[in-house]
Protein backbone atom coordinates (compact mmCIF):
# COMPACT_ATOMS: atom_id res chain seq x y z
CA UNK A 1 0.00 0.00 0.00
CA UNK A 2 1.00 3.22 -0.75
CA UNK A 3 2.17 5.77 1.92
CA UNK A 4 -0.13 8.15 3.11
CA UNK A 5 1.34 11.48 4.68
CA UNK A 6 0.11 13.45 6.98
CA UNK A 7 0.93 17.08 8.59
CA UNK A 8 0.46 17.99 12.24
CA UNK A 9 0.18 20.80 13.72
CA UNK A 10 0.73 21.16 17.66
CA UNK A 11 -1.17 24.40 18.94
CA UNK A 12 -0.03 23.87 22.50
CA UNK A 13 3.47 24.50 21.32
CA UNK A 14 2.62 26.78 18.51
CA UNK A 15 3.21 30.57 19.57
CA UNK A 16 1.65 32.25 16.36
CA UNK A 17 4.68 33.80 15.08
CA UNK A 18 3.81 33.63 11.82
CA UNK A 19 6.91 32.16 10.07
CA UNK A 20 5.14 29.05 8.15
CA UNK A 21 3.01 31.45 6.80
CA UNK A 22 5.88 33.41 4.90
CA UNK A 23 8.01 30.58 4.82
CA UNK A 24 5.63 29.19 2.93
CA UNK A 25 4.63 32.49 0.93
CA UNK A 26 8.47 32.40 0.40
CA UNK A 27 8.84 28.67 -0.33
CA UNK A 28 6.35 28.83 -3.29
CA UNK A 29 6.68 31.80 -4.52
CA UNK A 30 3.11 32.53 -3.74
CA UNK A 31 2.24 36.29 -5.23
CA UNK A 32 1.64 38.86 -2.44
CA UNK A 33 -2.04 39.38 -2.79
CA UNK A 34 -2.49 35.13 -2.17
CA UNK A 35 -1.81 32.79 1.13
CA UNK A 36 -1.48 28.86 1.18
CA UNK A 37 -2.28 29.24 5.09
CA UNK A 38 -3.28 31.54 7.26
CA UNK A 39 -2.25 31.92 11.16
CA UNK A 40 -4.30 34.37 13.60
CA UNK A 41 -5.16 34.24 17.11
CA UNK A 42 -8.36 33.41 18.51
CA UNK A 43 -9.31 34.67 22.24
CA UNK A 44 -12.28 32.73 24.05
CA UNK A 45 -13.47 33.86 27.72
CA UNK A 46 -14.03 36.87 29.62
CA UNK A 47 -11.66 38.63 31.99
CA UNK A 48 -9.83 37.20 33.69
CA UNK A 49 -10.74 33.56 32.51
CA UNK A 50 -9.04 34.06 29.51
CA UNK A 51 -8.29 31.46 27.00
CA UNK A 52 -5.89 32.37 23.59
CA UNK A 53 -4.55 30.13 21.29
CA UNK A 54 -3.90 30.29 17.65
CA UNK A 55 -6.59 29.07 14.31
CA UNK A 56 -4.74 27.85 10.97
CA UNK A 57 -6.67 28.38 7.90
CA UNK A 58 -5.63 25.88 5.75
CA UNK A 59 -6.02 22.71 3.88
CA UNK A 60 -7.13 19.63 5.87
CA UNK A 61 -6.12 17.61 3.34
CA UNK A 62 -9.37 15.33 3.80
CA UNK A 63 -9.47 11.50 3.12
CA UNK A 64 -12.77 11.88 1.11
CA UNK A 65 -12.08 15.45 -0.29
CA UNK A 66 -15.19 17.06 -1.08
CA UNK A 67 -13.18 19.25 -3.38
CA UNK A 68 -11.51 16.33 -5.51
CA UNK A 69 -14.97 14.52 -5.76
CA UNK A 70 -16.43 17.74 -7.26
CA UNK A 71 -13.43 19.01 -8.97
CA UNK A 72 -14.58 18.47 -13.22
CA UNK A 73 -10.91 18.85 -14.82
CA UNK A 74 -8.63 16.55 -12.37
CA UNK A 75 -6.73 19.92 -11.02
CA UNK A 76 -7.01 18.55 -7.89
CA UNK A 77 -6.37 15.18 -6.67
CA UNK A 78 -5.13 12.37 -4.00
CA UNK A 79 -1.87 12.09 -4.22
CA UNK A 80 -0.23 9.40 -1.02
CA UNK A 81 -2.89 11.24 1.38
CA UNK A 82 -2.37 14.42 0.43
CA UNK A 83 -4.78 16.71 -1.55
CA UNK A 84 -2.70 18.47 -4.13
CA UNK A 85 -3.03 20.76 -7.43
CA UNK A 86 -1.99 20.73 -11.36
CA UNK A 87 -3.31 24.15 -11.51
CA UNK A 88 -2.40 23.87 -15.62
CA UNK A 89 -5.97 21.65 -15.36
CA UNK A 90 -7.35 23.95 -13.60
CA UNK A 91 -10.72 25.71 -15.28
CA UNK A 92 -11.32 28.07 -12.36
CA UNK A 93 -14.69 26.92 -12.31
CA UNK A 94 -15.36 27.04 -8.36
CA UNK A 95 -16.91 24.08 -7.68
CA UNK A 96 -13.88 23.21 -4.60
CA UNK A 97 -14.73 27.00 -3.18
CA UNK A 98 -18.10 25.85 -2.58
CA UNK A 99 -18.08 22.20 -1.58
CA UNK A 100 -14.78 22.31 1.05
CA UNK A 101 -16.42 22.49 4.37
CA UNK A 102 -13.21 24.21 5.97
CA UNK A 103 -13.84 27.07 2.86
CA UNK A 104 -10.24 26.21 1.95
CA UNK A 105 -9.36 26.35 -1.78
CA UNK A 106 -9.74 29.90 -3.48
CA UNK A 107 -9.79 31.09 -7.02
CA UNK A 108 -7.28 33.30 -7.92
CA UNK A 109 -5.68 34.57 -10.73
CA UNK A 110 -8.06 32.46 -12.58
CA UNK A 111 -6.89 29.24 -11.22
CA UNK A 112 -7.47 27.39 -7.60
CA UNK A 113 -5.45 28.40 -5.02
CA UNK A 114 -4.26 26.29 -1.38
CA UNK A 115 -2.02 24.24 0.33
CA UNK A 116 0.13 21.90 -2.44
CA UNK A 117 1.80 20.42 0.65
CA UNK A 118 4.99 21.36 -1.03
CA UNK A 119 4.70 18.36 -3.46
CA UNK A 120 8.08 19.23 -5.16
CA UNK A 121 10.29 18.65 -1.28
CA UNK A 122 8.15 16.02 -0.90
CA UNK A 123 8.95 14.00 -3.18
CA UNK A 124 12.54 14.47 -2.71
CA UNK A 125 12.05 13.46 1.08
CA UNK A 126 12.32 16.19 2.37
CA UNK A 127 9.59 18.07 4.48
CA UNK A 128 6.92 21.22 2.96
CA UNK A 129 8.38 24.83 4.35
CA UNK A 130 6.43 25.36 7.04
CA UNK A 131 7.69 22.38 8.99
CA UNK A 132 10.94 22.73 8.31
CA UNK A 133 10.47 26.08 9.42
CA UNK A 134 8.50 26.16 12.48
CA UNK A 135 11.26 27.41 15.44
CA UNK A 136 8.63 25.90 18.14
CA UNK A 137 8.36 22.65 15.85
CA UNK A 138 4.90 23.11 16.18
CA UNK A 139 3.92 21.62 12.59
CA UNK A 140 5.32 17.91 11.88
CA UNK A 141 5.35 16.12 8.41
CA UNK A 142 5.63 12.29 7.84
CA UNK A 143 3.68 8.89 7.75
CA UNK A 144 0.14 9.25 8.78
CA UNK A 145 0.25 6.54 11.10
CA UNK A 146 3.73 7.39 13.00
CA UNK A 147 2.17 11.49 12.92
CA UNK A 148 -0.77 10.17 14.67
CA UNK A 149 0.47 8.43 17.50
CA UNK A 150 2.99 11.04 18.44
CA UNK A 151 -0.37 13.61 18.60
CA UNK A 152 -2.22 11.06 20.74
CA UNK A 153 0.90 11.09 23.07
CA UNK A 154 1.13 14.70 23.10
CA UNK A 155 -2.83 14.95 24.20
CA UNK A 156 -1.93 12.70 26.68
CA UNK A 157 1.27 14.22 27.90
CA UNK A 158 -1.18 18.07 27.91
CA UNK A 159 -3.72 16.58 29.56
CA UNK A 160 -3.11 17.77 33.06
CA UNK A 161 -3.03 21.27 31.24
CA UNK A 162 -5.79 21.14 28.80
CA UNK A 163 -8.04 18.62 30.13
CA UNK A 164 -10.07 18.97 26.75
CA UNK A 165 -7.41 18.66 24.74
CA UNK A 166 -8.00 16.16 21.47
CA UNK A 167 -6.91 15.82 18.40
CA UNK A 168 -8.79 16.41 15.59
CA UNK A 169 -8.70 14.75 12.08
CA UNK A 170 -8.21 11.20 13.21
CA UNK A 171 -12.04 10.07 11.51
CA UNK A 172 -13.28 12.69 10.04
CA UNK A 173 -14.07 12.59 6.26
CA UNK A 174 -11.94 9.83 5.84
CA UNK A 175 -9.39 10.88 8.30
CA UNK A 176 -7.46 13.93 7.97
CA UNK A 177 -4.07 14.74 6.17
CA UNK A 178 -3.61 17.52 8.91
CA UNK A 179 -3.88 16.16 12.21
CA UNK A 180 -4.85 19.33 15.01
CA UNK A 181 -3.52 18.82 18.84
CA UNK A 182 -6.51 21.18 19.98
CA UNK A 183 -6.60 22.49 23.40
CA UNK A 184 -9.90 23.18 23.54
CA UNK A 185 -13.17 21.22 21.33
CA UNK A 186 -13.17 21.64 17.96
CA UNK A 187 -15.93 24.70 18.02
CA UNK A 188 -13.67 26.66 20.08
CA UNK A 189 -11.55 26.77 17.24
CA UNK A 190 -14.59 27.16 14.73
CA UNK A 191 -13.99 23.38 13.56
CA UNK A 192 -17.14 21.28 12.71
CA UNK A 193 -16.95 18.11 14.98
CA UNK A 194 -18.68 15.75 12.26
CA UNK A 195 -17.80 17.73 8.92
CA UNK A 196 -19.35 15.83 5.78
CA UNK A 197 -19.78 15.31 2.16
CA UNK A 198 -23.52 17.00 1.76
CA UNK A 199 -26.01 13.86 0.32
CA UNK A 200 -26.78 16.57 -1.84
CA UNK A 201 -23.26 16.99 -3.55
CA UNK A 202 -23.05 13.42 -3.40
CA UNK A 203 -26.23 13.04 -5.23
CA UNK A 204 -25.26 15.41 -7.65
CA UNK A 205 -21.75 14.08 -8.41
CA UNK A 206 -23.13 9.94 -8.18
CA UNK A 207 -26.55 10.68 -9.30
CA UNK A 208 -27.48 13.90 -11.39
CA UNK A 209 -23.94 14.10 -13.15
CA UNK A 210 -23.54 10.33 -14.64
CA UNK A 211 -27.61 10.79 -15.58
CA UNK A 212 -27.42 13.47 -17.37
CA UNK A 213 -24.75 12.52 -19.94
CA UNK A 214 -26.16 9.03 -19.80
CA UNK A 215 -30.14 10.06 -20.63
CA UNK A 216 -28.61 11.91 -23.49
CA UNK A 217 -26.33 9.27 -25.08
CA UNK A 218 -29.46 7.43 -24.33
CA UNK A 219 -31.83 10.00 -26.03
CA UNK A 220 -29.31 9.83 -29.23
CA UNK A 221 -29.18 5.92 -29.51
CA UNK A 222 -32.81 5.30 -29.27
CA UNK A 223 -33.79 8.19 -31.79
CA UNK A 224 -30.81 7.17 -33.80
CA UNK A 225 -32.33 3.63 -33.93
CA UNK A 226 -35.57 4.36 -34.28
CA UNK A 227 -35.41 6.79 -36.36
CA UNK A 228 -34.40 3.97 -39.38
CA UNK A 229 -37.60 2.16 -38.78
CA UNK A 230 -39.70 5.39 -38.58
CA UNK A 231 -38.22 6.77 -41.78
CA UNK A 232 -38.94 3.42 -43.87
CA UNK A 233 -42.58 3.69 -42.43
CA UNK A 234 -42.98 7.42 -43.09
CA UNK A 235 -42.37 7.12 -46.92
CA UNK A 236 -43.80 3.57 -47.26
CA UNK A 237 -47.32 5.57 -46.23
CA UNK A 238 -46.29 8.54 -47.90
CA UNK A 239 -45.82 6.77 -51.10
CA UNK A 240 -48.73 5.08 -50.11
CA UNK A 241 -51.10 7.50 -50.18
CA UNK A 242 -50.98 9.99 -52.73
CA UNK A 243 -50.08 7.64 -55.86
CA UNK A 244 -52.99 5.18 -56.35
CA UNK A 245 -52.04 4.64 -59.83
CA UNK A 246 -48.60 3.41 -59.02
CA UNK A 247 -49.19 1.08 -56.21
CA UNK A 248 -52.54 0.79 -56.00
CA UNK A 249 -52.18 0.48 -52.49
CA UNK A 250 -54.30 0.93 -49.61
CA UNK A 251 -56.92 1.77 -51.98
CA UNK A 252 -56.65 5.80 -50.53
CA UNK A 253 -57.40 8.39 -53.12
CA UNK A 254 -54.87 10.95 -54.32
CA UNK A 255 -54.75 13.55 -51.96
CA UNK A 256 -51.48 15.13 -53.28
CA UNK A 257 -51.08 15.47 -57.48
CA UNK A 258 -48.50 12.93 -58.79
CA UNK A 259 -45.98 15.21 -60.12
CA UNK A 260 -45.39 16.43 -56.38
CA UNK A 261 -44.57 12.91 -55.09
CA UNK A 262 -42.11 12.23 -57.64
CA UNK A 263 -40.52 15.36 -57.00
CA UNK A 264 -40.22 14.34 -53.51
CA UNK A 265 -39.01 11.04 -54.43
CA UNK A 266 -36.52 12.94 -56.32
CA UNK A 267 -35.72 14.87 -53.17
CA UNK A 268 -35.58 11.82 -51.02
CA UNK A 269 -32.94 10.37 -53.19
CA UNK A 270 -30.96 13.04 -52.64
CA UNK A 271 -31.30 13.08 -49.08
CA UNK A 272 -30.05 9.73 -49.42
CA UNK B 1 -42.39 17.34 -65.46
CA UNK B 2 -42.54 21.12 -66.87
CA UNK B 3 -45.31 22.15 -64.74
CA UNK B 4 -43.86 21.46 -61.83
CA UNK B 5 -45.82 23.53 -59.37
CA UNK B 6 -46.50 23.06 -55.55
CA UNK B 7 -48.34 25.53 -53.01
CA UNK B 8 -46.32 26.53 -49.86
CA UNK B 9 -47.88 27.83 -46.84
CA UNK B 10 -45.99 30.93 -44.60
CA UNK B 11 -45.25 29.45 -41.20
CA UNK B 12 -42.47 31.78 -39.74
CA UNK B 13 -41.60 35.41 -40.02
CA UNK B 14 -37.76 36.00 -40.52
CA UNK B 15 -37.29 37.15 -37.09
CA UNK B 16 -38.87 34.38 -35.51
CA UNK B 17 -36.06 32.15 -37.91
CA UNK B 18 -33.66 34.46 -36.91
CA UNK B 19 -34.18 33.98 -33.19
CA UNK B 20 -34.74 29.89 -33.64
CA UNK B 21 -30.85 29.83 -35.69
CA UNK B 22 -29.16 32.01 -33.32
CA UNK B 23 -31.00 30.09 -30.76
CA UNK B 24 -29.69 26.61 -31.92
CA UNK B 25 -25.80 28.33 -32.40
CA UNK B 26 -26.29 29.25 -29.08
CA UNK B 27 -27.51 26.84 -27.54
CA UNK B 28 -25.48 24.08 -28.72
CA UNK B 29 -22.08 26.62 -27.64
CA UNK B 30 -23.46 26.29 -24.43
CA UNK B 31 -24.37 22.57 -24.30
CA UNK B 32 -21.22 21.70 -25.41
CA UNK B 33 -18.69 24.21 -23.56
CA UNK B 34 -21.19 23.06 -20.39
CA UNK B 35 -20.87 19.79 -21.12
CA UNK B 36 -17.13 19.83 -20.72
CA UNK B 37 -17.39 19.89 -17.18
CA UNK B 38 -19.00 16.40 -17.26
CA UNK B 39 -17.03 14.79 -19.29
CA UNK B 40 -14.07 13.61 -18.18
CA UNK B 41 -12.55 13.17 -21.34
CA UNK B 42 -13.39 16.68 -22.76
CA UNK B 43 -11.68 18.36 -19.26
CA UNK B 44 -8.70 19.57 -21.61
CA UNK B 45 -11.06 22.11 -23.56
CA UNK B 46 -11.80 23.53 -19.79
CA UNK B 47 -8.22 23.82 -18.64
CA UNK B 48 -7.04 27.58 -18.66
CA UNK B 49 -10.84 28.30 -18.71
CA UNK B 50 -10.66 28.20 -22.47
CA UNK B 51 -14.69 26.91 -21.97
CA UNK B 52 -15.53 28.94 -19.38
CA UNK B 53 -14.93 31.85 -21.73
CA UNK B 54 -16.94 30.30 -24.42
CA UNK B 55 -19.87 29.82 -21.94
CA UNK B 56 -20.03 33.09 -20.75
CA UNK B 57 -19.62 34.83 -23.74
CA UNK B 58 -22.58 32.63 -25.16
CA UNK B 59 -25.01 33.98 -22.09
CA UNK B 60 -25.76 37.28 -23.72
CA UNK B 61 -27.34 36.02 -26.60
CA UNK B 62 -28.60 33.06 -24.98
CA UNK B 63 -30.47 35.32 -22.97
CA UNK B 64 -31.06 38.42 -24.98
CA UNK B 65 -32.26 37.15 -27.25
CA UNK B 66 -35.48 35.83 -26.18
CA UNK B 67 -36.35 38.88 -23.73
CA UNK B 68 -35.65 40.87 -26.97
CA UNK B 69 -38.00 38.86 -29.33
CA UNK B 70 -40.70 39.30 -26.71
CA UNK B 71 -40.09 43.10 -26.32
CA UNK B 72 -40.68 43.68 -30.12
CA UNK B 73 -43.00 40.66 -30.91
CA UNK B 74 -45.19 40.77 -27.75
CA UNK B 75 -48.21 39.87 -30.07
CA UNK B 76 -46.48 37.20 -31.83
CA UNK B 77 -45.17 35.65 -27.81
CA UNK B 78 -48.21 35.87 -26.41
CA UNK B 79 -50.40 34.04 -29.04
CA UNK B 80 -47.55 31.48 -28.77
CA UNK B 81 -47.47 31.19 -25.04
CA UNK B 82 -51.31 30.80 -25.13
CA UNK B 83 -51.29 28.29 -27.63
CA UNK B 84 -48.19 26.31 -26.41
CA UNK B 85 -49.73 25.90 -22.70
CA UNK B 86 -53.30 24.95 -23.98
CA UNK B 87 -54.01 21.57 -24.20
CA UNK B 88 -57.49 20.25 -25.58
CA UNK B 89 -59.04 17.22 -26.15
CA UNK B 90 -57.64 16.72 -29.24
CA UNK B 91 -54.08 17.12 -27.89
CA UNK B 92 -54.68 14.36 -25.67
CA UNK B 93 -56.28 11.91 -28.65
CA UNK B 94 -52.90 12.70 -30.18
CA UNK B 95 -50.48 11.80 -27.38
CA UNK B 96 -52.74 8.53 -27.44
CA UNK B 97 -50.97 8.24 -31.05
CA UNK B 98 -47.81 9.81 -29.86
CA UNK B 99 -45.76 5.92 -30.21
CA UNK B 100 -47.19 5.47 -33.81
CA UNK B 101 -46.17 8.70 -34.73
CA UNK B 102 -43.29 8.73 -33.19
CA UNK B 103 -42.19 5.65 -35.65
CA UNK B 104 -43.37 7.15 -38.53
CA UNK B 105 -47.44 6.69 -38.50
CA UNK B 106 -49.48 9.89 -39.12
CA UNK B 107 -52.39 7.87 -40.07
CA UNK B 108 -54.87 8.09 -37.39
CA UNK B 109 -53.87 11.47 -35.81
CA UNK B 110 -56.39 14.06 -34.26
CA UNK B 111 -56.63 16.97 -36.32
CA UNK B 112 -54.42 19.29 -35.06
CA UNK B 113 -53.87 23.36 -35.27
CA UNK B 114 -50.84 25.52 -35.97
CA UNK B 115 -49.13 24.00 -33.03
CA UNK B 116 -49.21 20.17 -32.31
CA UNK B 117 -49.48 18.64 -29.17
CA UNK B 118 -45.92 17.25 -29.43
CA UNK B 119 -45.34 20.71 -30.14
CA UNK B 120 -47.10 22.26 -27.23
CA UNK B 121 -45.14 19.98 -25.24
CA UNK B 122 -41.95 20.84 -26.65
CA UNK B 123 -42.63 24.80 -26.33
CA UNK B 124 -43.97 24.52 -22.89
CA UNK B 125 -41.29 22.23 -21.55
CA UNK B 126 -38.59 24.65 -23.15
CA UNK B 127 -40.35 27.59 -21.84
CA UNK B 128 -39.61 26.25 -18.19
CA UNK B 129 -36.54 24.76 -18.53
CA UNK B 130 -34.72 27.96 -19.83
CA UNK B 131 -36.32 29.66 -16.95
CA UNK B 132 -34.46 27.22 -14.72
CA UNK B 133 -31.31 26.96 -16.72
CA UNK B 134 -31.03 30.48 -16.49
CA UNK B 135 -31.76 31.25 -13.38
CA UNK B 136 -30.08 28.29 -11.74
CA UNK B 137 -26.87 29.30 -13.90
CA UNK B 138 -26.86 33.14 -12.60
CA UNK B 139 -26.99 31.23 -9.80
CA UNK B 140 -24.07 29.91 -9.93
CA UNK B 141 -22.01 32.26 -11.75
CA UNK B 142 -22.82 35.23 -9.49
CA UNK B 143 -22.71 33.27 -6.18
CA UNK B 144 -19.67 31.38 -6.58
CA UNK B 145 -17.77 30.90 -3.56
CA UNK B 146 -20.60 31.57 -1.82
CA UNK B 147 -23.37 29.04 -1.98
CA UNK B 148 -21.38 26.52 0.15
CA UNK B 149 -21.83 22.62 -0.39
CA UNK B 150 -25.84 22.48 -0.53
CA UNK B 151 -26.34 25.47 -2.49
CA UNK B 152 -23.73 24.78 -4.84
CA UNK B 153 -25.25 21.22 -5.43
CA UNK B 154 -28.84 22.23 -5.63
CA UNK B 155 -28.08 25.46 -8.18
CA UNK B 156 -25.91 22.70 -10.15
CA UNK B 157 -28.77 19.70 -10.39
CA UNK B 158 -30.82 22.28 -11.37
CA UNK B 159 -28.73 23.39 -13.94
CA UNK B 160 -28.09 19.82 -14.93
CA UNK B 161 -31.16 18.92 -15.02
CA UNK B 162 -32.82 21.21 -17.05
CA UNK B 163 -29.83 21.30 -19.21
CA UNK B 164 -30.87 17.49 -19.96
CA UNK B 165 -34.58 18.16 -20.28
CA UNK B 166 -33.56 20.93 -22.69
CA UNK B 167 -31.09 18.66 -24.51
CA UNK B 168 -33.40 15.50 -24.75
CA UNK B 169 -36.30 17.77 -26.17
CA UNK B 170 -33.61 18.83 -28.78
CA UNK B 171 -33.19 15.43 -29.99
CA UNK B 172 -36.54 14.83 -29.84
CA UNK B 173 -37.20 18.01 -31.91
CA UNK B 174 -34.51 16.89 -34.60
CA UNK B 175 -35.71 13.58 -34.72
CA UNK B 176 -38.97 14.61 -36.07
CA UNK B 177 -37.54 17.31 -37.91
CA UNK B 178 -36.04 15.05 -40.07
CA UNK B 179 -37.93 12.19 -40.04
CA UNK B 180 -41.78 14.42 -41.82
CA UNK B 181 -38.79 16.41 -43.62
CA UNK B 182 -39.46 19.26 -41.59
CA UNK B 183 -36.54 21.32 -41.65
CA UNK B 184 -37.48 23.64 -44.82
CA UNK B 185 -40.10 25.24 -43.11
CA UNK B 186 -37.33 27.17 -40.68
CA UNK B 187 -35.19 27.47 -43.68
CA UNK B 188 -37.35 29.22 -45.80
CA UNK B 189 -40.30 30.22 -43.30
CA UNK B 190 -42.61 27.78 -45.67
CA UNK B 191 -44.38 24.53 -45.59
CA UNK B 192 -45.94 22.70 -48.46
CA UNK B 193 -49.57 22.35 -48.13
CA UNK B 194 -49.59 18.35 -48.11
CA UNK B 195 -47.18 19.05 -45.18
CA UNK B 196 -49.90 20.72 -43.21
CA UNK B 197 -52.27 18.87 -44.09
CA UNK B 198 -51.01 15.90 -42.69
CA UNK B 199 -49.73 17.57 -39.25
CA UNK B 200 -51.69 21.01 -38.93
CA UNK B 201 -55.36 20.47 -41.00
CA UNK B 202 -56.60 22.57 -38.31
CA UNK B 203 -54.51 25.34 -39.03
CA UNK B 204 -55.00 25.19 -42.75
CA UNK B 205 -58.46 25.60 -42.78
CA UNK B 206 -58.16 28.25 -40.60
CA UNK B 207 -55.78 30.63 -42.89
CA UNK B 208 -56.82 33.44 -45.19
CA UNK B 209 -56.01 33.08 -48.98
CA UNK B 210 -53.21 34.98 -49.18
CA UNK B 211 -51.35 32.86 -46.67
CA UNK B 212 -50.72 30.65 -49.52
CA UNK B 213 -47.82 30.81 -52.21
CA UNK B 214 -47.10 29.29 -55.16
CA UNK B 215 -43.75 28.15 -56.03
CA UNK B 216 -42.31 26.55 -59.37
CA UNK B 217 -40.23 23.98 -59.21
CA UNK B 218 -37.91 24.96 -61.96
CA UNK B 219 -36.20 27.15 -60.03
CA UNK B 220 -33.96 27.09 -57.38
CA UNK B 221 -35.44 24.92 -54.58
CA UNK B 222 -34.12 27.14 -51.62
CA UNK B 223 -34.81 30.19 -52.98
CA UNK B 224 -37.35 31.97 -51.04
CA UNK B 225 -41.11 31.92 -53.24
CA UNK B 226 -41.76 35.52 -54.97
CA UNK B 227 -45.22 34.41 -56.28
CA UNK B 228 -48.02 35.11 -54.40
CA UNK B 229 -51.29 34.11 -54.99
CA UNK B 230 -54.17 36.38 -54.75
Amino acid sequence: MATRYAFSIDLDRCIGCQACVVACKTGNEVPLTDSFIAVRDIVRGQSPNFFGSFAHQRCFHCGDAACVSVCPTGALSKWNGLTVVDVDKCSACGYCTDACPYKVPHITDNHVSKCIACLDLVKDGESPWCAQTCPSQAIKFGEREAILASAKTRVATIAARYPNANVYGETQLGGLGLLMILLEKPAVYGLPEKPEITLRLEAWQQVVQPASVGLTLTAVAVTGLSFIIARRQHLREKAAAPAPAETAAEGKSAEVRPEQSAAESKERKENG
Amino acid sequence: MASESMRLVRRYLPAQRLVHWIGVLTFLTLLFSGIALLVPPLAFLAAGGTSRLIHRIAIVPFVLLPIAYVILNPKQTKELLVESFTFTRDDLEWFKHMPAYFFGRTKGLPPQGRINAGQKLHHATTFLMFVIVAASGFVLLFGKGQLGPDGLALAAMAHDLSMLGLTVMMIGHLYFTLLYDALNSMLTGFVTEEYAKMEHPKWLEELPPNAFVVKSKEGDQTSAPKAKSP
